[in-house]
């Protein structure tokens, strides 16, 4: 009895230090970007097909969201797909919280119409046009006379700022234009409605709406959004995707990290429907 | 009533009653996954209520040694008599905020080793069309520079400039303001001005005088396309004063040899009349993220007319019974803070200046005054004396909620040797050492 009991007592101790000093199974929440999440979704998906120990849950909601959760300590990767934002570093900096930033990936940004409108590229002034709310008629592009039906992203987006930024030329939204909470709901009301417009996303890209050319030298020359035409610089929509993290989570991330920029973590970027880093 | 008929009385009400029941239940008869659906939109509905509630705060508790026993200080209040060395809860705070996007309501109270005080109560609302009005009413910071409305909790230096510390004391007061500021979504969301309409008396005490005194300020804040340079500009106006309770007025003017001191008017319609008091202020804030981590200058200048008494310059916090002596006054602080890399520490300088009298300098402060034959003179005193303070210190940041701040302020004073116990600088400076905890 007394051996069993020490036998026991032995593989209870040897359990215990096995755990204790086995190096613990990667663990990683990331919020952020809608933009980012089909990729980071498939990252996660193919990294825990390698590591099958490891166990990565990926959020969407926005870059601001997902930055807030950061600021919060609510997740270890915040994914944007804009830049930080000075405020944010600030807060950041008051939390005694130092971050580091890594572009993981480009993204085309395409503006996408039902696909029976007849309108098929557009400049990005008749664009500033329609998103300020000056242009409410496709007859003014060139189209039917129907009402444009205009979709964004809402402010919390990173996809909104830059559009505004790149498209609008920092102009405001016009008081009309309709404030989607996520990208796919821009494609499904997109691919619903005739007179509609909107953008997201090339990743997000489906047969049931019909990505634009767009001109940025006043009609001159249109491009499509493609993989090619952004990596070769034609296509002026493209912007880089960042991963956020914080530097004492540096370690715990690098493995993940490691393979996003690796041969075929960038594979996988390119498969989905980004342009890759390197 | 037959025996019958009072049967199928009861029998028709019975099965009135009953069927809708049955009904109802036909109605609402779920899946499991309608009942977990209803259950979750109920949890976030009451998930939406709760975070318009919010309940935050913050307790800095510190340890202080001062050169010398009962010095008078600006760093945290003076020290009493026969101590040079104390500890104390700086600030405690608990700040309920309902925010209803468009309206909200704030109360913050202080609660410290000197018992509780009401630090905020107001409200305010957003006009719902443009969203870039609003309307603050109650007792809340006064729309004036930068280091009023910069919060405690995140400042770098444990306390506001002594020139801010001079003119504002409490930062607070009771009145309204309106903002403008178009909403974050607008390109021009960088620009805003404040006007509003206060007692004057700070937020401590019920309006004394009748007379309300108008803040206002403009300004801008932009950040740079690149994110990596923020900047900040502002000017801002006091147009005030309070009611004189005596006859006697003093101002600066020259005596029969040329030295400024303060004049005496006596005359019965001062009493009652409002005493101006004026300022007009101007800040600016630089921050930059470079390879040395983040960089923050900031400065802010004020000068003006400051009505008080003989024996103080702070602005009045209740009726002054006392003769009203007008100073014009100057004062500013500058401070430069370094983030150390990517570390949790971060460098501050910080160099301030306030000269309560423009008008005096060195030994003319407290230095006999010769009347005129009409004219009556009072001599200025150790509260026309001007202060620099050079403040060194190192803030360490822990983690979101706690804050370690070692922080050395070197006071220096002007000297006069026509002042007893000013003609060398005074032993006043003070270290602190400060654990600071925000929820």
């Amino acid at each position: 009895m007394k051996t069993r009991i020490y036998i026991v007592a032995l593989l209870f101790t040897a359990t215990i230090i096995t755990a204790a000093f086995a190096p613990a199974a990667l663990i990683l929440k990331i919020k952020g970007s809608d933009t980012v999440l089909p990729l980071s979704q498939k990252l996660a998906e193919t990294y825990m097909k390698i590591n099958t120990e490891a166990k990565i849950t990926v959020m969407g909601g926005g870059s601001g969201v997902g930055i807030a959760a950061f600021l919060d300590g609510t997740t270890d990767i915040a994914m944007s797909s804009r830049k930080i934002k000075m405020s944010e570093k600030m807060k950041l900096q008051d939390a005694g919280k130092a971050y580091k930033e890594t572009i993981i990936a480009y993204d085309a940004l395409s503006v996408i119409v039902n696909p029976n409108n007849k309108v098929k590229q557009l400049t990005r002034e008749q664009l500033e046009g329609i998103f300020t709310g000056k242009i409410t008629n496709w007859k003014d592009v060139g189209g039917e006379d129907e009402k444009i039906v205009a979709y964004s992203r809402e402010s919390s987006s990173g996809t909104y700022e830059f559009f505004k930024e790149s498209v609008l030329a920092n102009k405001n939204y016009g008081s009309a234009i309709l404030m989607m909470p996520a990208t796919g709901a821009i494609v499904q009301s997109v691919s619903q409605t005739k007179g509609a417009i909107g953008y997201i996303g090339f990743a997000y890209l489906e047969k049931t709406v019909h990505a634009m050319k767009v001109s940025y030298d006043k009609g001159a020359t249109y491009i499509e959004p493609t993989i090619a035409n952004a990596k070769n610089g034609t296509y002026p929509v493209v912007r880089p995707l960042y991963y956020y993290v914080l530097n004492k989570d540096a370690a715990k991330v690098k493995p993940f990290l490691d393979y996003i920029l690796s041969a075929d973590g960038q594979k996988v970027v390119g498969e989905v429907g980004y342009i890759t880093v390197k | 009533m037959k025996k019958s008929t009072f049967r199928k009385a009861i029998l028709i009400a019975v099965v009135a009653m009953i069927s809708p029941v049955f009904m109802v239940a036909q109605e609402v008869e779920q899946t499991p996954f309608d009942t977990l659906a209803t259950s979750v939109s109920k949890v976030q509905s009451d998930l939406n209520l709760l975070k318009k509630i919010k309940v935050t705060g913050y307790i800095q508790a510190q340890y202080q040694i001062a050169d010398s026993a009962g010095i008078s200080s600006v760093a945290g209040g003076s020290f009493p008599a026969n101590v040079d060395n104390r500890f104390s809860v700086r600030r405690g705070r608990v700040k309920f905020t309902y925010d209803n996007t468009l309206t909200s309501s704030v109360i913050q109270i202080d609660v410290t080793e000197k018992g509780v005080a009401i630090k905020d109560a107001y409200i305010k609302i957003t006009e719902p069309w443009s969203k870039s009005l609003s309307l603050t009413a109650g007792v809340f910071d006064r729309p004036f520079g930068y280091e009023i409305s910069y919060s405690s909790s995140m400042r770098e230096s444990p306390e506001r400039a002594r020139m801010t510390q001079t003119l504002f004391p409490g930062e607070r007061d009771l009145g309204a303001k309106i903002t403008f500021q178009p909403p974050k979504t607008s390109k021009w969301n960088f620009f805003k001005a404040e006007a509003g309409l206060f007692n004057g008396s700070t937020g401590l005490t019920s309006d004394f005088d009748s007379k309300k005194d108008f803040i206002g300020n403009i300004g801008i804040n932009r950040t740079t396309k690149s994110e990596k340079i923020n900047y900040g500009f502002r000017a801002s106006y006091y147009n005030g004063g309070w009611r004189q309770s005596t006859s006697k007025v003093y101002t600066m003017a020259a005596d029969s040899l040329g030295l400024n001191a303060f004049l005496l008017d006596y005359d019965t319609a001062n009493y009652g009349a409002i005493t101006k008091r004026e300022y007009i202020g101007f800040d600016g804030q630089v921050n930059v993220d470079w390879a040395a981590g983040l960089t923050s200058f900031r400065a802010e200048y004020i000068q003006g007319l400051q009505p008080s008494i003989s024996s103080t310059s702070v602005s009045p916090v209740a009726l002054i019974t006392n003769d009203a002596f007008n100073r014009n006054f100057q004062g500013m602080y500058f401070y430069f803070l370094q983030n150390i890399a990517s570390t949790k520490f971060q460098f501050v300088f910080k160099y301030d200046i306030y000269d309560p009298n423009t008008d005096v300098k060195g030994d003319e402060i407290g230095k006999g005054v010769k009347n005129y034959d009409d004219l009556k003179f009072s001599k200025t005193n150790k509260n026309d004396i001007k202060y620099t303070t050079t403040g060194l210190g190192l803030v360490y940041r822990y983690d979101t909620n706690i804050k370690v701040t070692a922080y050395y302020d070197m006071v220096k004073n002007e000297t006069s040797k026509n002042l007893k116990g000013y003609s060398q600088d005074l032993s006043d400076n003070v270290f602190t050492l400060r654990l600071q905890y925000k929820f």
